[in-house]
């Protein structure tokens, strides 16, 4: 209990204190959410995206799920998606992963955790995609590094074909696709690929990283 | 028939069914088959034509006979040339005032006939031209109110025929008539001035026009109701003679054919057109408000003819331009009032039983015919009986029914339709028509400018509205779409979809190119999809 009045304690300050600056702040962003970005990451606890980048209430709309996972029969984020797109009218879809991932480590290795290996088959289906390639890394920390950015690339691949992106793009140029990886040890969100906006975009990233993501 | 024949018989009936046209053809009459409907119709026709014929010609300040040699061309040479079965041509009511300001412009009725000539030319080439398709874009609403209108006309001109009160010509058409009368004063007037005998000749033969209509007797082919009337009514007329002198119809009542004695005086009643006429603007400007004029009378009364044939056949109105012409090329050149299709004719043959355009033939012949060898015969003829058929014919034409249809198709369809029938009843009927005309398209211009031409395609609480553009966008659709670019405040996005569009209208395309600026400036984000603007190279 002790940490959860913690919460309500921190959260009464924070707002007080920017109230105070500005008493208009949340009044101003509770009306219609017109946010540039839909944000899919993972679920864990150590990448906190909005404190990192800055982004105000109202600039950011957030999916998260363990391993920022883009499944095409995952009505959650499908429904995510297609709001972002269709009705908020998002600029930027962002895919990002992170290094020393949990759900990826688990991918990796035989050990069994219930449901969430079925989530994962995915990465696994990814690892031996690039099998020769995961080889020649030197050590099990560079494969594991590699593995997490392969799987941000391989989501930005399924979100690019999904109907919802392949109907936008039909119309135009929206939404632009980006592959991030987050580095818990600095801090950093580091570029994997940017700026997918259309099929040729798909065709480049699958070009330049054919040996990235094995297609 | 064993088994194996039926299974074979089976077996060819799609066969039978790949040709469709003879047996479609073999549903409709044809002039061997019903020529004994046909011939009975022509007479009928022929009685109605006769005084109506010398009525505008006296209307139209021409010699009487100008008028029979209009009717007899309409008959022999429009009917020889035309595609409609049923319409019946020959001089009309609807030219008569142009006829009168052309002969007194003009000088003379020779300089006339040039330029009937003309305007026959002219129709000739309008045919051609193909010209006949504008009859396509007459409203329903505007034809079926002219049909009403005429059939109230008929009524009430007619009235006063009826109870004998014969001042104004046969086949007045114009709310103010020649004798000064309206058509309502003039009911009036005949109201102060019955004739007995008349009277009862109108009635008994309206009596026998229901009986023949109501009962058996309508399948008589050879004696059909209009027939049946007229016989009557002079048979009504000669028993009252017997009985009365001062109830029978002579006169004035009766229908007065210039009576030729002997042959050789028939040439003195044709004249030539005035050739020098033909050097002069004012016969050239003439014949062409005659050929325009007649080819509009003619195609709606073909839109008319067509909508109350009980076959439903469809005639050709650019072949009908080239039959019109022809005749009245021929009319003008031998002393003829300018022809065009005429309704209360065509309506008279309709309800006479005719199927085919042998009836209309015939009339013509008849009309020569009665000219030469029957004029004292014909002159016995009550105008009576003959204001019976017309007015029954005019009762069918504008009866409650034809009202309470278009009534029931909503304020679209029945406001033109009465603005054209109390129009024509209260002017004539080319004037009337073109006001009925404006407001039919009215209503069709407004109907276009509601059209939507777009959907909304995007979630209602969508950030971005996303509008999708029909298949076609027309220049009426400008309204639309500028109120919806209009109506765009600063930060809002609206995407134009122009990806279905099978057709923009340049104006259109023109003013969304010209609002991507405009847009930009108001801070509007517009986005453009499928779009070809013509001042850039598609992509």
């Amino acid at each position: 209990m002790e940490n959860l009045k913690r919460l309500f304690e921190t959260n009464r300050a924070i707002v007080s204190e920017i109230t105070s600056k500005d008493p208009e702040f949340f009044a101003r962003r509770a009306g219609k959410q017109e946010p540039h970005f839909l944000f899919i990451g993972c679920g864990d606890s150590r990448v906190p995206v909005e404190t990192l980048t800055g982004v105000a209430p109202g600039e950011m709309f957030v999916h998260r799920n363990i391993a920022n996972q883009v499944r095409s029969v995952d009505l959650n984020l499908l429904s995510v998606l297609q709001y972002a797109v269709e009705v908020l009218d998002v600029k930027h879809v962002i895919v990002c992963g992170h290094y020393e991932c949990g759900g990826v480590k688990a991918a990796m290795g035989s050990q069994s955790y219930g449901l969430v290996d079925h989530w994962l088959a995915g990465i696994r289906d990814t690892c031996s995609r690039h099998e020769q390639e995961l080889a020649r890394q030197p050590d099990d920390e560079r494969r594991f590094r590699r593995v997490v950015e392969l799987n941000v690339l391989r989501q930005v691949y399924n979100l690019a074909r999904t109907p919802i992106v392949q109907g936008a793009w039909k119309r135009g140029r929206r939404p632009m696709l980006h592959g991030l990886v987050y580095d818990l040890q600095d801090g950093l969100l580091k570029d994997l690929v940017l700026e997918i906006d259309g099929n040729d975009g798909v065709e480049r990233m699958l070009g330049t990283g054919r040996r990235s993501i094995g297609d | 028939m064993t088994w194996i024949e039926s299974v074979v018989r089976r077996l060819q009936r799609p066969m039978q069914r790949a040709t469709p046209s003879p047996q479609a053809e073999r549903l409709l009459p044809t002039m061997r088959q019903s020529w004994r409907a046909d011939v009975p119709g022509s007479a009928v026709v022929f009685l109605v034509a006769l005084p109506l014929c010398l009525g505008i010609a006296l209307a139209s300040n021409a010699p009487m006979f100008s008028g029979l040699i209009a009717g007899v061309v309409g008959g022999l040479v429009v009917g020889a040339l035309s595609g409609s079965q049923l319409m019946v041509s020959g001089p009309a009511a609807g030219l008569t005032a142009i006829v009168v300001t052309a002969i007194a412009a003009l000088g003379s009725f020779e300089a006339f006939l040039a330029s009937v000539v003309i305007g026959g030319a002219l129709q000739i080439v309008l045919g051609l031209a193909r010209a006949g398709q504008i009859g396509r874009y007459f409203p329903s609403a505007v034809v079926r109110g002219m049909l009403a209108a005429i059939g109230l006309i008929l009524v009430l001109k007619q009235l006063p025929h009826a109870v004998g009160y014969d001042h104004d010509f046969e086949g007045d058409e114009s709310f103010v008539q020649r004798d000064g009368d309206t058509t309502f004063t003039a009911l009036e007037h005949a109201l102060h001035a019955t004739h007995g005998g008349a009277i009862v000749t109108s009635l008994i033969a309206l009596a026998v026009l229901i009986l023949w209509d109501r009962t058996g007797l309508r399948k008589l082919r050879l004696l059909p109701g209009p027939l049946a009337a007229v016989l009557v009514g002079v048979g009504v007329n000669a028993l009252l003679g017997l009985a009365n002198a001062d109830w029978a119809l002579s006169g004035e009542h009766l229908v007065t054919l210039p009576v030729i004695a002997r042959l050789s005086d028939l040439a003195a009643h044709f004249s030539l057109p005035d050739w020098s006429a033909f050097a002069r603007d004012e016969t050239w400007q003439f014949g062409v408000t005659i050929g325009i004029v007649a080819s509009l009378e003619t195609l709606l009364s073909l839109e008319a003819t067509d909508r109350l044939d009980p076959h439903r056949r469809e005639s050709p109105s650019s072949r009908e331009l080239v039959a019109q012409g022809v005749g009245n090329v021929a009319s003008g050149l031998v002393g003829g009032l300018p022809v065009t299709g005429v309704i209360v004719r065509s309506a008279a043959n309709i309800d006479a039983g005719s199927q085919t355009k042998l009836s209309a033939l015939l009339h013509g012949l008849w009309l020569a015919l009665a000219v030469v060898f029957a004029s004292t015969l014909l002159n016995h003829i009550p105008l009576a009986a003959l204001a019976a058929i017309l007015l029954y014919t005019g009762y069918k034409l504008a009866h409650p029914k034809v009202v309470r249809a278009v009534w029931a198709q909503g304020p679209p369809q029945f406001v033109p339709f009465l603005v054209t029938v109390i129009a024509i009843l209260l002017t004539d009927l080319l004037h009337g028509i073109g006001i009925g005309l404006a407001t039919g398209f009215a209503f069709i211009l407004f109907d276009q400018l509601r059209d939507p031409c777009f959907t909304v395609v995007s979630h209602s609480g969508a950030v971005l509205r996303r509008v999708q553009l029909h298949d076609r966008v027309s220049f009426l659709n400008k309204g639309t779409i500028t109120r919806l670019l209009e109506e765009q405040k600063a930060g809002s996005r609206l995407e134009l979809d122009a990806s279905h569009c099978l057709y923009i209208d340049h104006d259109v395309l023109e003013y969304i190119g010209n609002f991507r600026q405009i847009a930009l400036q108001r801070g509007i984000d517009l986005r453009l999809v499928g779009f070809k603007f013509p001042d850039e190279p598609a992509t």
